[in-house]
């Protein structure tokens, strides 16, 4: 249902209501329980004007006067006084107001003077007529009652007030705080989404409260962390093809440029197989690339199955065997750890990351004449790579070799766009895992440690 | 290759000039392609008019390949189908392969490569490749698949389990042409590019063993396309 009043009016609202509500339930309590004790004392003039009537009319009923007020109870009020109004015997020093006479043996409340006191003041009593002996006034002066009873209708006009301010004052500052909230995280949205030079690296502060101010924050967060992944992968994509199929696609071009210029059909045909071979290169390039920016995106995990990685390394091994053998290059193979390995994950793409580190050892450490293949556990997570006895990787080229088109020697002796190692990571984080370069001693010992159960691995290795 | 000679393929096919190489190719090859360039009209063909073999778009208009390749087996059509695609991640072709296409091919490809696995794929539909367990003959090469034993001129040669497992393949598909990357996928189950000649260093492993100390070639490189196992002549 669509409401007429912002959020925070309503807060504010709120906040009133319940100032109030607090205030007047404990100055109400008062007030009533006041009305209670008011009660009683009404009561307790009519048992008392009671008592004194049960008195004969004499000179007994004057010393019971006198007796009463002898108990030192400065409230008492009681008087004679004889048929025309005239005070007799007592403590009320003015006649008796003929309003008092007429009304009957009901309490009265009016103000009389009272001989000990300086002004007169409100009293409550019962006037009883004695026939021809005038008349009996008793009482009670209900001075300090009435200023009770006024001070909490005071209080409570108080507390009105009080509570109106106060329960505005908090709403205020209520709304101020979640308006601030609010603002601070529309602001952050805003400086990821603006149209024009947005920062997607912005992310909305945190104030460790842990409120659902902080929630909403993380969740918007994390969003924006898989937001700028996918907007970064896009990027990498979208340059690496713009960028770096430039010269393979110029190659191309100038191969069938001089194929068409050719008169000879022999060397045409030289040409146009050049082309063809140029071509696959190209295709090989763009499928690695799309690979990785599938697995950086973490497409594939719905293909994600149990598997040995052991089982997994044999069979590379078992494949490449032949092909070290033949660069002279003995290939090792080994399973370590004890018990079942198993390991969830992405069979096809860890075979070909790890073949992928097997040709690039193949290109660059055939020199070394030895190379090991290994599938190792650590606790919950595996290592699985190669190791090599070749020139490794100086600490210093390890970042520039994982990069995209990274390549390691600037003669470009070797043949490869530079994707492998890029490909191999990109398959470790779809793994929540990383590729580790290390030195072997010498050599490199290239490897993906990975979790065995879902997970992920501290990305230790991975430099922005 | 006279065996799977004048063949009913239907080819689904939106781009026009892939549609019209395919279609003069495998009509050179002497099959009768009928084309079409929308996946319902292509479902539609598919179900009632018995073709041998359904060479499938993954992309095509009306309807996404996949889910007409899906529409097809659960309307129990078994013919043999040839998904190609231009998505080319092993992600993709796995999941081309568990919708129920026999084979899948990335784009560009090829013709070689195209014509020599819809051959192997007319074969198998036909019955004709041989029951697992009968016994294989190809010239003077003997196979027994229950044993596992491989004589060529009656004498027992030794191979290794993959080396056994790269022959019967060759000899299931004896007198065609497969290409590296049919072995690479069928005898290894590998659905990515190792980027090395690694299969060609196995072929010429296995070429050794069964070619050294006999007069005839047997295993064949056939330029720019793959390997075919055949008797000499």
């Amino acid at each position: 249902m669509r409401t007429r009043f912002p959020t925070t009016f309503r807060i504010a609202a709120l906040a009133v209501l319940l100032a109030l509500s607090s205030n007047l339930a404990l100055v109400g309590f008062l007030y009533v329980r006041t009305r209670d004790q008011d009660q009683a004392v009404r009561e307790r003039i009519l048992e008392e004007a009671r008592a004194l009537a049960a008195v004969a009319p004499d000179s007994a009923l004057d010393k019971a006067v006198r007796d009463t007020l002898a108990t030192g109870d400065s409230q008492l009020v009681a008087e004679r006084f004889d048929r025309d109004g005239r005070p007799l015997a007592g403590n009320v020093g003015q006649l008796l107001p003929p309003v008092a006479m007429a009304a009957g043996p009901v309490l009265q409340i009016s103000r009389l003077r009272l001989t000990d006191e300086p002004a007169p003041s409100e009293c409550g009593y019962v006037v009883r007529s004695l026939g021809a002996d005038g008349w009996l006034l008793s009482g009670r002066e209900l001075g300090e009652r009435y200023a009770l009873q006024r001070t909490i209708e005071r209080s409570l006009l108080l507390a009105l007030v009080l509570s109106l301010g106060l329960g505005v004052g908090c709403g205020l500052l209520i709304a101020r705080d979640v308006g601030k909230r609010v603002s601070a995280l529309a602001e952050g949205v805003d400086q990821v989404a603006e149209v024009s030079g947005g920062a997607l690296d912005r992310r909305l502060p945190l104030t460790g409260a842990g409120d659902s101010f902080d929630r909403l924050a993380e969740r918007i967060n994390r969003m924006l962390d898989r937001i700028e992944r996918l907007m970064n992968e896009l990027r990498l994509l979208t340059d690496s093809l713009a960028h770096d199929l430039r010269s393979p696609v110029g190659r191309l071009r100038a191969r069938i440029e001089r194929a068409m210029n050719t008169a000879d059909d022999g060397q045409r045909d030289v040409l146009l197989g050049g082309v063809l071979q140029e071509t696959d290169t190209l295709m090989r390039i763009i499928a690695t690339v799309l690979e990785i920016g599938r697995s950086e995106a973490g497409g594939g995990r719905e293909q994600f199955a149990w598997l040995d990685p052991r089982a997994l390394v044999d069979e590379l091994g078992e494949m490449f065997e032949p092909l070290a053998e033949e660069a002279g290059i003995t290939l090792e193979v080994l399973g370590s750890g004890h018990g079942a390995m198993q390991l969830f994950g992405h069979e096809q793409l860890l075979a070909q990351a790890v073949s992928n580190l097997v040709d690039n050892a193949m290109k660059h450490a055939a020199a070394g004449g030895a190379m090991q293949l290994f599938a190792q556990r650590d606790g919950e997570t595996v290592r699985l790579g190669v190791a090599d006895r070749g020139p490794g990787i100086a600490p210093a080229d390890r970042e520039a070799a994982r990069r995209r088109f990274g390549r390691l020697d600037a003669s470009r002796s070797v043949a490869g766009a530079g994707l492998g190692l890029t490909l191999v990571e990109a398959i470790a984080h779809l793994h929540g895992g990383v590729l580790e370069l290390d030195d072997n001693w010498p050599g490199l010992r290239a490897q993906l440690h990975l979790p065995l159960r879902q997970g992920s691995i501290a990305t230790a290795g991975r430099a922005a | 290759m006279g065996e799977t000679m004048g063949r009913k393929i239907l080819l689904v096919e939106d781009d026009s000039e892939t549609a019209l190489y395919l279609s003069r190719g495998l009509a050179e090859e002497g099959h009768s392609v009928e084309h079409v360039s929308d996946a319902r009209e292509g479902l539609y063909l598919a179900s009632d008019m018995g073709f041998d073999l359904i060479i499938l778009d993954r992309m095509v208009p009306g309807m996404d390949g996949l889910s007409m390749l899906r529409a097809l087996r659960a309307a129990g059509v078994d013919t043999p189908v040839l998904v190609l695609s231009a998505l080319a991640t092993v992600g993709d072709r796995i999941e081309g392969l568990e919708a129920g296409s026999d084979d899948y091919l990335v784009k560009p490809f090829s013709f070689a490569e195209l014509l020599a696995r819809a051959n192997a794929l007319l074969r198998r539909a036909d019955g004709k490749a041989a029951a697992p367990d009968l016994r294989l003959v190809v010239g003077d090469l003997e196979i027994e698949p229950l044993a596992r034993t491989v004589k060529r001129a009656g004498k027992q040669i030794e191979l290794k389990p993959r080396e056994y497992r790269l022959l019967e393949y060759f000899a299931r598909n004896a007198g065609r042409v497969v290409t590296r990357t049919m072995l690479l996928e069928q005898v290894w189950e590998y659905h990515f590019d190792p980027g090395t000649n690694v299969i060609d260093v196995h072929v010429s492993r296995l070429r050794r063993k069964i070619e050294d100390g006999f007069d005839q070639p047997i295993l064949h490189t056939v330029r720019g396309a793959g390997y075919r196992l055949a008797a000499a002549g």
